[in-house]
């Protein structure tokens, strides 16, 4: 035993996976960089106070990595059902006390902290889930309707808990994620063909009884947003004249005339890389994304050398959280989608999504640290 | 909770799985870099382009415009320094204290500068100023710089104001500047075009001078550029974080001034003598080449209220007043010319052997023409008279019979050599040509044949005819010159600013009526010397009906006229004209030039609603001549007050009132 423990602490930083930490780290550096850029324009001393915050979640956010790195992920799924009840509880709260913030309850304000409980919900789909779908054997058929009922069960409660704040984005993030992991898992085909059946008619419906004014407003000014430059169109159209105008080298640090005369809104959070796009140009939006590829990598091939479908599957969970966001926040600020609420993981400003990043990338690398060796 | 064991090889299952991953990971990737390389690549000229344009502000700096200046360079319009006041929205810490503290100083209600203020912020946003109040009067800033500092967000700032030292006197010459309205912005770049550009906001002249020469005194506007952030905020470009090679400034070019042909001194004597009887109307005075020496219409505005934003109150004021003090009463309007046109039938007259110099008419009170009586102003008739009698008092029965025996197209072929029915051609806009009929005409117009009748009324001015001040004014400049017509004009030069003459008018000689006209007809040096001395019998004739209005060493060469206002029978129009509401008075000309056998000015007066010519009109030409003749030939009058006492002053009140129908 003792012997096994000292082997364990003598190895301990060969078993990390420096490719994984340096990559986030990279992105870390990237990213404060240009938060820095994004929040030190001359007529913006209110937001200069978010960098150092910035670097306070950066650092607690390594905190927890290291953390969870060195904690066994087998007790993640003793875990996974508080974490997932207590975070619906913090849901419930906000839908009925929260903070409001451009239309919708999200926060709970801690005073120094502004808690978005449906933030770390997505981490806590991602652990029940894994949880729930590893025990399933699905080598032959896929998952059938009687599998599925846990964890769409699991999936519907937060689902609908989050659209009623109303937060379209995260409830559509908090989806996707499941979705996948759940078609990662495997489902049979008749479901399958009915699932895309039942998505594509409920569309329609949604679109008539469920989606509020702004967010198809949202949709119809990303259809066409020269049609209302001043209002809704706005912010898609002043993240493609930010984008497009970086050219190949870009304007240069703090030289972005969109972001640093504040023409880009949500400059910091939602819109973080046009400020990129627009200082560093074609070459440091071709960087950030590659690197972003090369994290997406590693993560799978953690994933593949899980010593157990658990930890697959949580690595895949994280890894679709990460490439969700980073797909539908880059795709709204270039203009491929609609504009949606949601944060560039690792360089949006905000410490809910960097706690939460942090953390599930600390599973990722708590997984990485047991993988089955060859 | 569910048994967990930890098993290597079950996660094989997943590993067929994952190559949907990497496809979906290098889709994206290449996706989102063909969208970055179409944005950043191939439209990124483009799109720079729109976020310069979101940052870089013009900022327009108003050019001055060019001074207008009287023939002698008295100023005539000048700039002065202006203060208005604008608001800060960002800088007001509390609106309702700020309205009601400066509200009462300006003379706006509280509630509508809070509205105001609530408007632009919602429109435009916090940092857009809001401009209060131009044209400060020195009482407002004083009293708004006392309060400046307890209130935030209350700015004074200085800036140039159009200002007319003349006031009412000439507006309508002089024209008014204001803001472009939306209508006007695409007519005037369409007219401009290549020459100005109109933006909304821009100060141009309205009418008169200033809307005339507005391409030569504009001059050009300067252009300022700044960086603003996305509120408006001006942002410094000398930031060195902020990228943006310094645009230069461009400074604005002072316009170019005008020098009128007007004589300020003379202009003035005009309007004092307007003043003094109290008289609307219109006045023109020119030197005998046809350079316009004064000019007024009255009732008039004042122009420097437009220069500032003019209240709609006053505005409506202006428009609605039933003497339209807009309009430039010397050319916009015509009337009957009445009596005054009788010389011009007279030389026509004479012309054509309808009459000699010494042939007597009989000329009673009434004149039956058919069935038809017309009748003369004056009651009893005036006997038996020569040309010379039937001018000096006007008699209207001789007139009747010259008309009959000349005809409408005989009186037409001469008449309009004369200028009459014609625009003039003076550089100002909205001249109308007023009417000289004839047969033809009035077959096309009206559809009907020319009536015998029709011949009588035209003698006397009456009828068809229509003429403005300034072709009077004219036809009489070119008696007392014998035939020679000249142009009229008002701007002399236009100079630049270090004084070199760009653009110079000099007299121009249209026609000689003593030479064969294209129409055939001419005028003889004799036939002018006959009528030139019936006019001078007007005014100083025993029986002359402008016999009261003497200068001293001076004669004048004129006539009377009285134009109807409305229809009325015979007898009404002798007795009671002063008895008759304002607005139904007849209007009273008297156009006249001096000296009598050497001209040098023609001075032509059409006093509105004054019921008569002599004493309506007469006295004001006196005025002006002798303000002439006092400042050009002082000798002269000098001279004669000195060896005789002048008789008598006759002021209108006291004069005669000799019907001068």
């Amino acid at each position: 035993m003792e012997l096994s423990v000292s082997y364990e602490e003598k190895t301990i930083l060969k078993r990390l996976d420096w490719n994984l930490i340096l990559v986030i780290f990279a992105l870390n550096v990237i990213g404060l960089i240009n938060l820095f850029s994004a929040t030190h324009g001359p007529n913006s001393k209110d937001v200069e106070s978010l960098f150092v915050n910035q670097i306070v979640w950066l650092v607690s956010g390594w905190s927890v990595f290291f953390i969870i790195t060195l904690l066994d992920y087998a007790l993640v799924t003793k875990l996974a059902y508080i974490v997932y009840f207590i975070n619906l509880l913090a849901i419930v709260y906000v839908d009925f006390f929260g903070k409001i913030a451009l239309g919708a309850q999200r926060w709970i304000d801690f005073g120094f902290f502004r808690y978005q409980p449906s933030e770390t919900m997505k981490l806590a789909m991602i652990m029940v889930l894994a949880k729930v779908l590893s025990i399933k054997n699905t080598l032959n058929k896929g998952m059938g309707f009687k599998d599925l009922a846990i964890p769409l069960f699991l999936l519907i409660i937060p689902f609908a808990l989050i659209m009623k704040q109303p937060d379209l984005g995260t409830a559509m993030m908090v989806t996707a994620i499941s979705g996948t992991m759940i078609l990662f898992s495997r489902v049979r085909k008749h479901i399958l063909v009915s699932a895309i059946i039942l998505i594509s008619v409920s569309i329609p419906l949604a679109w008539k009884y469920v989606l509020h004014d702004y967010q198809k407003n949202r949709v119809l000014t990303f259809l066409t947003p020269e049609n209302d430059p001043r209002k809704t169109g706005y912010n898609a159209l002043q993240s493609k004249y930010a984008v497009g105008s970086g050219q190949f080298f870009g304007k240069g640090f703090r030289k972005g005339t969109q972001s640093q005369l504040e023409f880009l809104p949500e400059r910091h959070t939602d819109f973080i890389y046009s400020v990129l796009s627009e200082e560093h140009g074609f070459v440091g939006s071709i960087t950030t994304i590659g690197l972003f590829c090369i994290l997406f990598f590693l993560i799978i091939r953690i994933a593949f050398q899980a010593r157990d479908k658990f930890g697959a599957l949580l690595s895949v969970g994280v890894l679709s959280y990460i490439f969700w966001h980073m797909f539908v926040n880059m795709g709204m600020v270039i203009g491929l989608l609609p504009i949606v609420g949601v944060p560039l993981p690792l360089l949006s400003y905000g410490g809910s999504s960097m706690l939460t990043t942090m953390a599930g990338l600390g599973l990722i690398s708590s997984v990485a640290f047991r993988r089955y060796l060859f | 909770m569910a048994e967990y064991v930890s098993n290597p090889d079950e996660a094989k299952e997943y590993w067929g799985r994952y190559k949907f991953f990497y496809f979906f990971i290098a889709m994206t990737f290449v996706i989102f870099s063909i969208r970055l390389w179409y944005l950043q690549i191939i439209s990124g000229n483009e799109l720079r382009e729109f976020s310069e344009k979101n940052r870089i502000k013009q900022l327009k700096i108003p050019a001055p415009r060019g001074l207008i200046l009287d023939r002698q360079g008295k100023v005539l319009v000048q700039n002065l320094p202006g203060f208005e006041v604008v608001l800060s929205p960002q800088y007001i810490q509390s609106l309702d204290e700020l309205a009601t503290t400066v509200g009462p100083i300006i003379g706006l209600e509280p509630e509508k500068i809070v509205a105001r203020v609530q408007r632009s912020r919602r429109i435009n946003g916090p940092f857009a100023l809001i401009k209060l109040k131009e044209n400060l009067s020195r009482e407002e800033v004083f009293r708004l710089k006392r309060i400046h500092l307890d209130t935030p967000g209350l700015e004074i700032r200085e800036t140039i104001l159009r200002h007319y030292p003349l006031y009412k006197n000439g507006a309508q010459l002089f024209g008014y500047v204001s803001e472009i309205s939306k209508k006007q912005l695409p007519l005037l770049n369409e007219l401009y075009k290549g020459i100005i550009r109109f933006e909304q906001g821009d100060i141009i002249g309205k009418s008169g001078i200033e809307e005339n020469l507005e391409k030569d005194i504009r001059g050009s506007d300067g252009i300022s550029f700044i960086q603003v952030d996305a509120h408006g905020r001006e942002t410094s470009l000398k930031n060195p974080n902020i990228l943006g090679e310094k645009i230069t400034d461009q400074d604005a070019t002072h316009g170019n001034n005008a020098v009128l042909t007007i004589d300020r001194d003379i202009q003035e004597a005009a309007y004092a003598s307007f003043k003094k009887l109290d008289r609307i109307g219109g006045l023109v005075a020119m030197k005998s080449d046809g350079q316009v020496l004064a000019w007024l219409s009255e009732p008039a505005f004042d122009p420097n209220e437009f220069a500032a934003t003019i209240s709609t109150q006053t505005w409506s004021q202006l428009i609605n007043d039933p003497f339209k003090p807009m309009r430039n009463k010397v050319i916009q309007d015509h009337h009957s010319p009445g009596s005054t046109f009788k010389p011009f039938v007279a030389l026509a007259a004479l012309e054509e052997k309808k009459i000699t110099e010494t042939q007597i008419v009989y000329a009673p009170g009434v004149f039956y023409f058919g069935k038809r009586p017309y009748h003369d102003h004056q009651k009893g008739g005036h006997g038996y008279i020569n040309i010379y009698d039937a001018l000096e008092r006007s008699s209207n029965v001789f007139f009747y019979q010259l008309g009959i025996k000349l005809g409408i197209d005989k009186m037409f072929d001469y008449i309009s050599l004369l200028g009459i029915g014609q625009k003039t051609g003076i550089e100002l806009a909205r001249e109308v040509p007023g009417n000289m009929p004839n047969s033809a005409w009035k077959k096309q117009n009206r559809g009907e044949e020319w009536q015998e009748g029709e011949n009588l009324s035209t003698a006397i001015g009456q009828g068809f005819v229509e003429t403005t001040l300034l072709q009077m004014t004219l036809a009489y400049n070119t008696i007392g010159l014998k035939g020679k017509v000249y142009r009229p004009y008002v701007i002399q030069k236009i100079v630049d600013q270090e004084g070199k003459v760009l653009k110079e008018n000099f007299p121009q000689l249209q026609r000689d009526l003593t030479q064969t006209q294209p129409n055939g007809v001419k005028i003889s040096d004799k036939t002018f010397s006959i009528v030139r001395e019936g006019m001078r019998r007007v005014a100083n004739g025993d029986r002359g009906t402008a016999r009261f209005w003497k200068i001293p060493g001076v004669q004048m060469a004129g006539k009377t006229g009285t134009a109807q206002v409305m229809g009325f029978s015979a007898d009404q129009i002798y007795a009671n004209c002063m008895s008759r509401p304002v607005h139904m008075r007849h209007h009273g000309w008297f156009v006249a030039f001096a000296p009598a056998d050497n001209p040098e000015i023609t001075v032509g007066v059409l006093a509105e609603h004054s019921c008569h010519g002599n004493t309506g009109a007469a006295p004001i030409v006196r005025d002006v001549i002798q303000a002439y003749f006092q400042k050009y030939h002082p000798e002269v009058i000098a001279e004669a007050t000195k060896t005789k006492k002048v008789t008598k002053e006759h002021t209108a009140e006291k004069a005669e009132t000799t019907e001068d129908e």
